[in-house]
């Protein structure tokens, strides 16, 4: 075959697998990606990151792309700016209204970026240079643009431009640097310069995965202000299939480099016809669904992109594959004619209408001996009576003053009983990893008093207290990366908290076996170090090195957080199976809400060292009292595109009060949309009183004197224009 | 900021009195000036030597307290800083010293420097290319070689040029030639050759842990999130680079650059010694071979005070380039 009979198949094949895919005519696209492939030479080999991508974005349209990490989503929008290392090799196409961007120049290219091609980035901690000030930066992104605007005009620009984004006084703020920025002012911040010169488009790589939920509201409903006022198309990559469901129109599922379904935002939450995009979203644990079902995993890893593919890449994943799946990779086809929607799988007609719990092996919901029993008559495991933690401020170089106190835990009181699984939930910065570090520190002179197991912190807290006191509670940790020594081999690892209760060497042995057993690890993986196991195969070593003392109490600390999508599913339903047959009891940190009530029975919800509502799960998910509470529900997207588009939300203005500023009343009047309400005779309580946690009949209480209060208008956000 | 200064500046005076008081301490009682007497010829009597001391005020036979007291008193009353044993003055020496070892050294640190800078930058922005290897390993041999040695082959490289000449080009000792008569412009050809060897000597040796420092820190922040922030807002590579990174990378060498100024005027022992331009380095040495009490802790004394004003000097271009440290 000659060089020129194979371009003209590639194109013929290009046009064809467009056609089929029903997408967009490329004439009325802002932006159009055919066929781009990304390879990045390695010492392991060529690494094929991208393979063969195609999509159109229309003007003022949104585009979700969605995959796991190394799904090849990051490197797409990358290689689109023209941002990717010298040494990536990239071939296909980029049409930026209709202009051709692969192959020009770093300095061709650069009259495109920040100009009608604009990109926000993933981490806004790290992404704003630390030497010059925000309206420095912003300016910068005119000037390059606008060489004959002039100064004044520049300025104001910018002044205008930080008011967009909803950066209160914008024009002082401009002379600001960014660590005077928390990191959704910063993120707000990106945007500003990516809508600087009015863009055609606007990529966002993970915009809000770095930040609160909280925080993540107010910024994708800033990208939402961004968008119309630009008329902007927009990309929108994306791990969380939540933020997605309410922004886009259109849905691309990436996965081992190559789109495997694209289709309507409806099309792919409603009826996906491809065993990854189901399994995805039976991965998701729902925040609004009180019904309990185990998750669905995908077992096994994605494929090694240094080879090339003989079948279909999630073949070995799936539980559907045949032989046929393994005879060559199949393309992108249209399910249904007319509708956009395809899928690269060869079963993909057979798929409509199936439950994804019936293609995957989905575990039944395990049954703990203790459910059954009520609460009151469970022992409890561990108890918190009134802890604080004060950290003194400090001031002065030689002679050290006082200035102020930070109330990083301000008077905890809860209660853990056999069997249960206790969450606690709140902004980063609300005291949640103090507290667990209070419970670990188990020390007499603590102020408050904390009971593990029957044993108090003030009554005996000598060495023996404390390590019979380990031997009840062990934790398990956010990074399974960095817990686990890389030196030491996985037998290693889980024989030391043994080998330290001076357990004998058969029996930690035979203990071994079991626990990797237990955890869903091959037992004769015991001498591999934790470098050769995935990420979520070395969580489950640290849930086994935990597991190992048999305690009764297990503290995990974010334990998925780390962990993408399909992997997090499986590490969720194996922690739901050991509560149920080894009867443990779960002291849970997370952010993320919708694991939360997926897996815990009870949960507290903490604002700036206190906790302002607990209770049961369901009660408090369903029914929650505290205006918080509402609001960090409110937050949190749900994978599902018609509840997110008529969904009412309320956006908290501003961030988490540093501790040093905690009003006198009520913690959470200077951001509570019911105080905002209130008339100021009513208000007045709220700023002289501090509300305490009230009795209730039910198993919820919580701390506010206006309870299901009025919300202020201002703070409620509904989209209906979809 | 002021203020701040004022109070570090106060700690460190302290600082200085202590290790200068403990220095003329030790000096005092572990110097012996009046051994070095006898071996002149005339041999001179105890009794003399004794009487020719007190006269400069060096009595040996007062006791170490007695004589740290007096010496104390000279510097606070009428900053005297003593006499040496052959009854020079400290304080006139000590003018003539700095003012040498600032001469050998301005030159070359300011060269070593912006050569050292530079070649971070230009090697950072070529990672790994022919060029970069080149330079870098250079500079981890200057880490290697003793200075000492370097000098000595730069002079001999000098010393076989004026032999190929068959002219005296280049003067590899001496800071200008004794009783040279000319108009201006002999003069200044006299200056350029007795400087050019040591410059060119100590700008070698010392450029090389500037460029691996620069290198270092600007290959750091060349693919910072923030440099990819500024490619996305249309800036070049090498815009960004220049712009964003090499600003932020210039913090730390920035600090080191601060303690480096003060340390032209102290000068370097080998140096000065090689190149026989007597200068401050040479004479702490020389010193404490003398037995000379006063001249030991003068020495010592300005080698604190001159590590005091490099760390305020590094503080202050600290806050000058980084907007997010503030004194408080």
């Amino acid at each position: 075959m000659t060089s020129n009979t194979t371009a003209r198949d590639t194109a013929q094949g290009t046009a064809e697998r467009l056609h089929a895919a029903g997408l967009h005519a490329p004439t009325d696209a802002v932006l159009s990606v055919r066929d781009l492939n990304v390879r990045f030479n390695t010492e392991n080999g060529v690494v094929h990151a991208v393979r063969g991508v195609d999509f159109d974005v229309m003007p003022g349209k949104t585009l979700g792309i969605v995959g796991e990490s190394g799904s090849g989503k990051s490197v797409t929008s990358m290689a689109i700016m023209g941002l990717l290392p010298p040494t990536a090799e990239i071939t296909g196409s980029v049409r930026l209204q209709g202009k051709e961007l692969l192959g020009l120049s770093d300095k061709a290219m650069c009259r495109h970026r920040g100009s009608d091609l604009a990109m926000v980035f993933q981490d806004p901690l790290s992404s704003l240079t630390p030497v010059y000030t925000v309206g420095t930066q912003i300016i910068e992104a005119l000037t390059v643009h606008n060489p004959t605007m002039s100064k004044q005009a520049k300025e104001a620009r910018a002044v205008e431009l930080l008011g967009l984004v909803g950066i209160p006084s914008p024009k002082d703020r401009l002379k600001a640097f960014p660590h005077e920025f928390s990191g959704g002012m910063r993120q707000r911040v990106m945007i500003a310069i990516a809508i600087a010169n009015n863009p055609r488009v606007l990529i966002a790589d993970e915009p809000t995965t770095a930040l609160d939920v909280t925080i993540q509201a107010q910024v994708l409903e800033v990208l939402h202000a961004a968008q119309e006022e630009t008329g902007a198309a927009v990309v929108m990559i994306t791990h969380d299939l939540g933020v997605v469901a309410g922004m886009a129109d259109d849905i691309m599922v990436m996965y081992a480099g190559r789109p495997v379904e694209t289709g309507s935002v409806d099309d792919i939450y409603y009826s996906p016809r491809m065993p990854y995009t189901m399994g995805l979203l039976g991965a998701v644990p729902r925040v609004d669904v009180a019904e309990k079902s185990s998750l669905v995993p995908i077992d096994g890893i994605p494929p090694n992109l240094t080879q090339p593919p003989t079948g279909c890449s999630f073949a070995p994943r799936c539980p559907l594959a045949t032989e046929a799946c393994l005879d060559g990779e199949p393309d992108l086809r249209a399910v249904a004619p007319g509708t956009g929607h395809s899928a690269a799988c060869i079963k993909s007609e057979a798929l409509a209408d199936v439950d994804v719990h019936t293609v995957f092996a989905v575990p039944a919901v395990p049954v703990s001996r203790f459910d059954s029993l009520p609460r009151h008559e469970r022992k409890t495991v561990l108890e918190l009576r009134d802890v604080r933690k004060h950290f003194p401020l400090m001031k002065g170089a030689l002679i050290k003053r006082r200035i102020g106190t930070v109330k990083a835990v301000d008077g905890l009181s809860f209660d853990i009983r056999e069997g249960e699984c206790f969450s606690i939930v709140g902004e980063s910065g609300c005291g949640k990893t103090t507290t667990l570090l209070e419970i670990m520190e188990f020390h007499k002179d603590q102020d408050g008093e904390v009971v593990i197991g029957g044993l108090s912190n003030k009554q005996a807290a000598d060495a023996r207290a404390k390590s019979a006191m380990r031997k009840e509670l062990q934790m398990v940790f956010q990074d399974p990366t960095g817990a686990l020594d890389p030196r030491f081999t996985v037998y290693e690892v889980l024989a030391e908290p043994m080998e330290n209760l001076g357990m004998p060497k058969a029996a930690i042995r035979k203990r071994i076996m079991e626990l990797m057993e237990l955890v869903g690890l091959q037992a004769d993986h015991v001498n591999r170090f934790p470098n050769q196991f995935s990420g979520g195969q070395r969580q489950r070593i640290g849930i086994a090195r935990a597991l190992a003392v048999n305690p009764r109490l297990v503290v995990l600390d974010e334990p998925v957080s780390a962990l993408d999508v399909s992997v997090q599913a499986g590490v969720i339903n194996l922690l739901d199976k050991l509560r149920a047959e080894l009867g443990l009891s779960y002291l849970m940190v997370a952010h993320d809400l919708s694991v939360v009530r997926h897996i815990s029975n009870r949960v507290a919800v903490m604002y700036l060292g206190k906790i302002v509502e607990i209770g049961d799960v369901d009660a408090v998910f369903d029914n929650p009292r505290h205006p918080y509470t509402r609001a960090l529900l409110s937050a949190i997207p749900v994978p599902d595109p018609e509840l997110e588009r008529t969904r009412e939300r309320i956006i908290l203005q501003g961030d988490l009060p540093s501790p040093l500023e905690a009003p006198a009343g009520c913690n959470f009047a200077t951001r509570c949309p019911v105080f905002a309400a209130l008339p100021p005779a009513k208000q007045e309580k709220c700023l002289t009183l501090e509300p305490a946690l009230e009795a209730s009949a039910t198993d919820q209480q919580f701390a506010c004197f206006y309870p299901d209060g009025e919300l202020d208008a201002d703070m409620l956000v509904v989209h209906e224009n979809h | 900021m002021l203020r701040y200064l004022a109070k570090r500046a106060l700690t460190y005076v302290f600082m200085i009195f202590l290790t200068t008081s403990s220095g003329y301490l030790l000096a005092v009682s572990t110097l012996q000036p009046a051994l070095l007497e006898q071996e002149r010829i005339p041999r001179p009597t105890p009794e003399q030597v004794v009487n020719s001391f007190r006269l400069k005020g060096l009595d040996p036979t007062l006791s170490p307290w007695e004589r740290y007291v007096d010496w104390l008193t000279g510097i606070l009353t009428r900053w005297d800083w003593g006499r040496s044993p052959n009854g020079a003055f400290i304080n006139a020496e000590f003018g003539d010293r700095v003012w040498i070892s600032t001469r050998l050294f301005l030159a070359s640190i300011i060269l070593t420097l912006v050569i050292g800078v530079a070649l971070g930058v230009f090697t950072a922005a070529r990672q790994y290319k022919a060029s970069d290897r080149a330079i870098t390993s250079y500079s981890y041999l200057m880490y290697i070689v003793p200075a000492p040695i370097a000098y000595f082959l730069v002079q001999l490289g000098a010393i076989n040029i004026n032999e190929s000449v068959g002219e005296r080009v280049f003067f590899v000792t001496g800071i200008s030639t004794p009783g040279l008569d000319g108009d201006g412009w002999a003069q200044f050809v006299d200056m350029l050759a007795h400087y050019a060897v040591p410059t060119f000597a100590i700008t070698i040796v010392g450029w090389g842990a500037y460029q691996i420092a620069q290198r270092q820190y600007l290959l750091d922040n060349v693919n910072a999130d923030f440099v990819r922030t500024a490619r996305a807002k249309g800036l070049t590579r090498n815009q960004a680079i220049s712009r964003h990174a090499l600003r932020v990378s210039f913090i730390p060498v920035a600090q080191s650059i601060a303690f480096t100024i003060p340390a032209i005027f102290a000068g370097g022992f080998f140096a000065e010694k090689i190149f026989a331009w007597h200068g401050v380095g040479s004479w702490s040495i020389d010193s404490i071979a003398l037995q000379d009490v006063n001249a030991a802790t003068a020495t010592l004394a300005y080698g604190s005070v001159i590590f005091a004003v490099g760390a305020i000097l590094a503080d202050f271009a600290t806050t000058l380039v980084d907007p997010r440290v503030r004194v408080q």
